[in-house]
């Protein structure tokens, strides 16, 4: 296998009238595994998808599929020729044709007994064989589901691609039909881009993370490093919530309301400290604050507090204190902290 | 497809002698607009009041007068016409009958205004009966339960709630009721009622003057391009979808005492007198005569030939149109313009290209006059053809389509693999929808078929003008006997409850 990724985006920028979806985005997706684009609603993630499927052309930029280009300013290589997969929010099942005949819907050039036999496989695959001659609308969710992935990876593609593929499940049976999922995925061995706009699903499920806002691409990496040294405050925003206070840099050193930090390559001058909420204790030497709201979340609270001018959230396990407490917060020695030069 | 509607107004404002009067012309109009007007009103009353009984209450043969009340739409107006004018004429049976039996004429004649708007009701009312069905059907059961409990009774209910939510269907089954009558020929010319479309066919038939016949269609094309704007911005607001708990079944109530034989004796009149009586009277006629067989069976190939011929090539330009016209609705649009437009105005506006076409290719003349008889067809019907098939359509997602791309087909391969397969039952009702409506069309047959090729309903209209009501008797019921199981078919298909269960 080598090391050549099996899809580079280049610059892409993709304009409707009125607003640019995506907006010269650029990332690479190493061979194998299963990465995430995760992104709010609206950022163009879905976009993207459709023109990595071939769906749409491209405005501007490259999109290369094992290196080969299939997508730039006045090319598009028709999605039927581009040997990527794409898995629809709704499934896409074609009414008509059963449960076999789907899966074997792509698999018209072989003869009819390879067909046959490659669909048996999928479905077996997919633990789905019992519903060979079952029409899509007697099937449920979980299951319609399986069959558009049967019959996306029956032309072997290079890369499947799916959207938003665990929305519609409900949140009891949703980890477990995800995991069983992505388990067949993975034996199967094909490169997988799913897309998202849940955090903690895109970090739990990835092996490689894409975050975009805006239609830009703002950080990639493992769901690790993008969650503990994340490349900006909008990139750290998308996978969980922020504490965002004033600090002012002098000589590598940040000097904040939690004490000193270092800021290596930050500029002299006005910047801000970025951790996460776990990353503060009460009982630490640092900040002064005043607790305004607690907010209960199962295993701990999450208490909101205010000092010195700064707002603040942290993870309190046990009794919350009042409304109107002072509480001392100061950040852990093994916190993950950013610092960012400019004012907030 | 818009081609004979440019034809007619070019032809109106040519120069050339018109040699009828703009004052006949705006009586023929005045004449037409009555009629219109008496039909709306007729087949508005009827059949709402026959699609809330059917649909909201239990009575003696529900489900079936459910689909029977729409087998009118297999009988033409003119069959209607035939059977009535016999059976109603001073020297007919029922007159005579009458008049030996209580010494008292009846007091009304049937070759008159109201005759024929009787006539036109009794033939055009399942158009408003199958939308009005349609929207009482889909209406929200939370809705009427609502107005139940805020005090209405089922009556007020329909009043107060049902039909205001079903006026846009309401609206366009009138619409297409009044389309109907303005475009019909053959019934208003025999019960010598002078219309806008008589003076169309009379103007090119008896004066030979396309001119004069283009000026009768003008009034009609702009009549027929608001009744479509009409139909049309009905359809627009006639979803008022309030979701899924809509599909629970709807309250069907049981008619007690008199009142579920009243509802009995009124489904039933609708349908004796859109029906059975006429063409029962036709058939008891047609025993007592001795057909020409060799010209019935011609006529009738001719007939089957047409329509097969008429009902493939509009429903293939259909389907290539709602396959390429998608993102593109004006295309569509366009092509539906002709629907209102009766067979006879277009007729006139094909008639100049016609000439043309026979000026460069002299000695095609058969086959040249059967194509054009065949895109005058596509064109009136055209908008029919397309509204089931862009229905069937809609079944096929986009991301289905993209689907089907990126596993391995291309934009005309997807179409056939996808989108053709998921609309085959509305291509099949397409198709017969326009077998259907060829095999009874007039006007248009008359004024572009070639000499000597005779439809079913050319060859009625022509023995209906001799007064040979016997003869004509025949044609209409093959014409009858013909479409009668493909109604059946399309009705029982339409009448499968309520879509979505």
């Amino acid at each position: 296998m080598s090391d050549e990724p099996v899809l580079e985006i280049c610059d892409v920028v993709r304009a409707y009238p009125g607003r640019r979806a995506v907006d010269g985005a650029s990332f690479a997706l190493p061979r194998g595994g299963i990465s995430c684009l995760l992104g709010p609603s609206g950022c163009g993630k879905s976009s993207l998808l459709r023109l990595i499927a071939g769906l749409e052309p491209v405005d501007a930029g490259t999109i290369r599929l094992r290196g080969q280009t299939v997508a730039a300013a006045g090319l598009t290589i028709a999605p039927e020729r581009r040997g990527v997969g794409l898995v629809f929010q709704d499934n896409a099942l074609f009414p008509h044709l059963d449960v076999a005949a789907n899966v074997g819907f792509g698999l018209a050039g072989l003869a009819a007994e390879d067909r046959r036999a490659r669909v048996a496989a999928l479905l077996d695959r997919f633990h789905i064989a019992h519903l060979a001659a079952a029409w899509p609308h007697m099937l449920s969710g979980g299951e319609q589901q399986r069959v558009a992935i049967a019959r996306a990876l029956a032309r072997e593609p290079s890369l499947l691609l799916l959207d938003e593929p665990f929305s519609g499940l409900d949140g009891h049976l949703r980890e477990a039909v995800r995991d069983a999922l992505l388990a067949d995925l993975r034996a199967a061995g094909t490169s997988v881009l799913i897309v998202t706009h849940d955090p903690e699903e895109a970090m739990m499920i990835a092996d490689n993370l894409v975050l975009m806002a805006e239609g830009r691409i703002l950080q990639t990496g493992r769901p690790q490093d993008c969650y503990h040294r994340p490349a900006s405050i909008a990139a750290a925003r998308l996978l969980g919530e922020l504490v965002v206070t004033d600090a002012l840099v002098a000589d590598g050193i940040a000097d904040t309301h939690f004490g000193p930090v270092a800021a290596d390559g930050v500029p002299d001058g006005s910047a801000r400290l970025v951790v996460r909420p776990d990353a503060l204790a009460p009982g630490l030497p640092g900040l002064t604050a005043t607790v305004t709201r607690s907010r209960f979340a199962g295993r701990y609270y999450l208490i909101d507090a205010v000092g010195a001018g700064q707002a603040v959230i942290y993870p309190l396990v046990g009794d919350p204190p009042a409304n109107g407490t002072q509480v001392i917060l100061g950040l852990r020695a093994d916190a993950p902290v950013l610092v960012v030069a400019g004012e907030g | 497809m818009a081609l004979p509607l440019i034809g007619v107004v070019l032809a109106a404002l040519g120069s050339g002698t018109a040699d009828i009067a703009a004052r006949d012309i705006a009586r023929y109009a005045l004449t037409s607009a009555w009629l219109a007007l008496l039909v709306g009103g007729l087949t508005a009353v009827t059949g709402t009041l026959a699609a809330w009984l059917v649909v909201m209450h239990r009575f003696p043969a529900r489900g079936f007068f459910a689909w029977a009340l729409a087998l009118p739409l297999a009988t033409p107006a003119f069959a209607l016409a035939y059977g009535y004018a016999d059976l109603f004429d001073v020297a007919g049976p029922l007159r005579s009958w009458l008049r030996a039996a209580t010494g008292h004429d009846l007091p009304f004649e049937l070759r008159s205004t109201g005759g024929a708007a009787f006539i036109l009701s009794a033939a055009f009312y399942p158009y408003v009966y199958l939308a009005m069905r349609a929207a009482f059907l889909n209406q929200s059961v939370n809705v009427l339960e609502a107005a139940r409990m805020l005090g209405c009774t089922g009556g007020r209910a329909l009043w107060r709630v049902a039909l205001p939510m079903a006026r846009p269907a309401l609206a366009a089954g009138v619409a297409l009721a009044v389309m109907e009558t303005l475009a019909d020929y053959g019934a208003v010319q025999f019960l010598s009622v002078q219309t806008l479309t008589t003076g169309v066919v009379r103007a090119w038939s008896v004066y030979g003057s396309t001119v004069s016949a283009a000026r009768f269609a003008l009034p009609l094309l702009a009549a027929a391009a608001l009744l479509l704007w009409i139909e049309r911005a009905s359809r627009r607001g006639a979803t008022h979808e309030t979701g899924k708990a809509r599909w629970r079944t709807l309250d069907v109530q049981p008619l007690a005492g008199v009142r579920r034989w009243l509802a009995f004796g009124f489904c039933l009149s609708l349908l004796t007198a859109g029906l059975l009586l006429p063409v029962g009277w036709l058939i008891w006629n047609f025993a007592q005569t001795s057909p020409d067989w060799v010209r019935l069976m011609a006529a009738t190939r001719n007939s089957l030939m047409l329509g097969i011929g008429g009902a493939i090539l509009t429903v293939g330009l259909a389907t290539m149109l709602a396959l390429g016209a998608r993102g593109w609705p004006v295309a569509t649009r366009i092509a539906s313009l002709g629907y209102a437009t009766p067979g006879a105005v277009m007729a006139i506006g094909l008639l100049a290209p016609a000439g043309l076409i026979w000026n460069l290719a002299p000695g095609s003349g058969m086959a040249i006059a059967i194509l054009l008889l065949l895109f005058a067809y596509a064109a009136r019907l055209m908008a029919a053809a397309l509204e089931p098939i862009d229905a069937g359509m809609a079944r096929v997602t986009p991301s289905m389509r993209h689907a089907a791309r990126t596993l391995g087909r291309g934009e005309t391969g997807a179409a056939f693999a996808v989108d053709l397969p998921v609309a085959r039952g509305a291509l099949l009702t397409a198709l017969l929808i326009i077998f259907i409506d060829v095999l009874k069309e007039l006007p248009a047959t008359l004024i572009l078929r070639p000499f000597n090729f005779d439809t079913l309903a050319v060859i009625a209209n022509n023995y209906a003008l001799d007064e040979r009501l016997g003869q004509a008797g025949l044609p209409s019921l093959l014409i009858v006997a013909i479409s009668l199981p493909a109604v059946i078919w399309l009705t029982r298909r339409i009448a499968v409850a309520r879509p979505g269960v």
